[in-house]
């Protein structure tokens, strides 16, 4: 059963060159309990759709859409404050710069504290406050910081942005939510954390039910378990399905172009080019028409000055005039 | 640690630099060098002869300078050109009334001020933040010598509640010690201390108000625009999205982190005003330093007149230091961006 159901969801942005679509009608499905990866280049609008979910929007932004519900709340119909509380109880977000998410004037131990719901703990004042401080602690534990008492005592402008990464996701997962919002949240860490945090949220995915929407640049950097995939381009959805298929059998010639470009079976050739998209881009001013990915795609035809309709079969689903066939 | 001794030794050293200058003032006045470094005229020969002695005024620049130093730090002054009094002893009781009106101004500056600043910028494009940040606006830029005059005019001339100007009414003959009228009518144990306490606050009313507005004004922009700043924060956005109320957001969060910047920017007010005081205490005619500063201009008292321009450079240099001392000592980040990361 899905638990978030966006349809056609359509943010725009007001810049001196008029309202731009920065998300142009993207849909997105999530069940309870799964780990959906949402690849895309950076400037795609990934982040912006992360943003949108949590309700962390800016009023100039205009957002429209079809359906924007979570589980039986409608969110776009909630006034801020009730969605305020609906959000702030089942979800949480792993943000991508994490040190400015973090107040400068309190320590780390203060604000993870002020993460952990009042509601789960008992007895009287000193009681509760020795136990959020155990469970703080337990908490950084389990993104792997060694040395939880002293990092507490710290100011974030004492940390390092790897270690402030960490911190985020122990904040975010401090009151179990249940939906996981991870904007590339291991790029400032060394690669055995990185392998150790991917295990942490698989593993909180698996025991608690908590669906995780996880944001990348590539293919590469996944969650083991990851059940679906989808692929954004300059805010349209390229390709959208399980995992498998999209690593194995992609229709769209963006998803091949990204799967070429991350190496994933490391057949390149010595000295020879690396596999690209012709191009870079597009800037938020000069968004083709179209298919976005028309300029730079190498299967482009005249008929891609029209936005493609959505092909759906089963989980499947992408957006191409001409794609790649099974026989190809 | 290291930034406190920095900041201590800049202190020192500016404050060399500011004796340096007066001392040089000597020589740049007119007349002669030793009668205005002491007030004592060369008519009086035996006095002078002994003083000249003491000066080392025959000596080097440099042992000249260092005496002059050891004559300002032990409090010997020299005496005023025209009354013949000592000039440290006049000095201290006028410190204590301009330090009365510049602690009950910044108090109330303050008071109204930070409040107002965090309301309008809370209430962002209201009503009530249009009307304070225009009013603060056109107040800002309102000169004081005509502000000072037009509410004499107003509350004492044609309403005629509050006195025109002075410290006390003559008829409470309140011994003056500390200089601060408030203080004195409790120290001395004063026969009528609630009578005289009134009139004394009757007193002090309109200078305060007249002197309060520029610094409130500067404050409340400050304080919005710091808190404008702060809203815009992730940290803050984060914590909404989190589900914390409303009010702890604003006590925990907002309003520690911009109060940061307001603390930054008291070195500044209060430098404005102690500059504002000067006109405000002779349109007053408050017997503070600022009026003692001027009276000394025009009567060209030498002596008395360094040793305002000492006064008053010593108040904004400890002021400012301290607000930098205590800023670096409140909110440790603040002296990372001081050095390198």
């Amino acid at each position: 059963m899905n638990i978030l159901d966006i349809r056609n969801l359509t943010i725009e942005l007001d810049t001196s060159a008029g309202p731009v679509k920065v998300i142009d009608k993207l849909s997105l499905q999530l069940a309870e309990g799964e780990i959906h990866t949402l690849v895309g280049e950076s400037g795609s609008g990934k982040s912006l759709l992360a943003k949108a979910i949590l309700g962390f929007i800016n009023p100039r932004w205009k957002i429209t859409a079809d359906r924007l519900w979570w589980r039986h709340y409608d969110l776009l119909g909630l006034n801020p404050a009730q969605r305020r509380i609906v959000t702030g109880r089942d979800m949480a977000m792993i943000f991508q710069n994490p040190g400015s998410y973090l107040d400068p004037n309190h320590t780390i131990g203060e604000q993870l504290s002020e993460a952990i719901p009042s509601g789960e703990l008992k007895g009287f004042y000193l009681r509760r406050r020795t136990d959020r401080k155990v469970r703080a602690e337990r908490l950084l534990h389990r993104v792997g910081i060694k040395q939880a008492k002293e990092i507490m005592q710290r100011y974030p402008y004492e940390i390092s942005e790897g270690l402030a990464q960490k911190i985020s996701i122990a904040m975010a997962i401090a009151h179990s939510p249940k939906l996981l919002i991870a904007d590339e949240p291991t790029t400032a860490m060394e690669p055995s954390t990185r392998a150790q945090i991917y295990r942490l949220l698989g593993k909180l995915s698996a025991s608690q039910g908590m669906s995780i929407l996880m944001i990348t640049q590539d293919l590469t950097t996944m969650i083991p378990n990851s059940q679906r995939t989808s692929l954004v381009y300059c805010g349209q959805l390229m390709e959208s399905g399980t995992t498998e298929q999209i690593l194995n059998k992609p229709s769209h010639p963006y998803t091949q172009a990204m799967l070429e470009m991350s190496l994933l079976d490391q057949s390149v050739a010595p000295k020879s080019r690396l596999p690209t998209l012709s191009g870079a881009i597009p800037t938020l001013q000069n968004l083709p028409i179209g298919c976005r990915l028309g300029p730079r795609c190498p299967r482009a035809r005249r008929a891609c000055i029209q936005t493609p309709p959505t092909t759906r079969k089963k989980q499947h689903s992408f957006a191409c005039h001409f794609p790649l066939s099974e026989d190809e | 640690m290291r930034y406190t001794l920095q900041r201590l030794l800049l202190l020192l050293i500016t404050l060399v630099l500011l004796s340096l200058f007066t001392f040089s003032l000597n020589y740049f006045f007119p007349g002669d060098v030793l009668t205005n470094m002491t007030g004592i005229r060369a008519i009086d020969a035996n006095q002078y002869a002994s003083v000249a002695l003491e000066r080392d005024i025959n000596a080097s620049f440099p042992q000249q300078y260092i005496t002059y130093l050891g004559h300002i730090l032990s409090g010997q002054w020299g005496q005023s050109l025209i009354t013949q009094e000592d000039v440290f002893q006049t000095m201290t009781p006028l410190l204590g009334a301009s330090l009365e009106l510049i602690v009950l101004t910044m108090l109330l500056s303050m008071l109204l001020g930070a409040p107002l600043g965090i309301y309008a910028a809370l209430t962002e494009g209201g009503s009530f933040d249009r009307i304070i940040t225009g009013l603060g606006l056109s107040s800002y830029s309102i000169p004081v010598f005509w502000l000072a005059q037009m509410l004499i005019l107003f509350f004492a001339v044609k309403l005629g509640i509050a006195p025109i100007s002075g410290q006390i009414n003559p008829l409470y003959d309140v011994p003056v010690t500390s200089g601060a009228v408030l203080i004195d009518i409790w120290l001395n144990d004063y026969p009528y201390p609630y009578a005289a306490l009134l009139d004394a606050l009757n007193h002090l009313w309109l200078p305060i108000i007249v002197l309060s507005i520029m610094p409130m004004t500067m404050l409340i922009r400050i304080t919005r625009g710091a808190v404008l700043d702060v809203l815009r924060q992730n940290y803050i956005r984060a914590a909404r999205a989190r589900g914390l109320k409303g009010s702890t957001i604003l006590t925990r969060h907002v309003l520690p982190n911009a109060m940061q910047q307001v603390v930054g920017q008291l070195g500044l007010l209060f430098s404005l005003l102690m500059s504002n005081i000067i006109i405000v205490e002779v349109i007053f005619n408050w017997p503070g330093i600022g009026s003692w500063l001027v009276k000394s201009i025009y009567e060209r008292d030498y002596p008395i007149l360094q040793a305002g321009v000492l006064v008053f450079a010593t108040l904004i240099l400890l002021v400012n230091v301290a607000v930098e001392l205590f800023h670096a000592w409140r909110y440790p980040q603040v002296r990372k961006e001081l050095y390198a990361e």
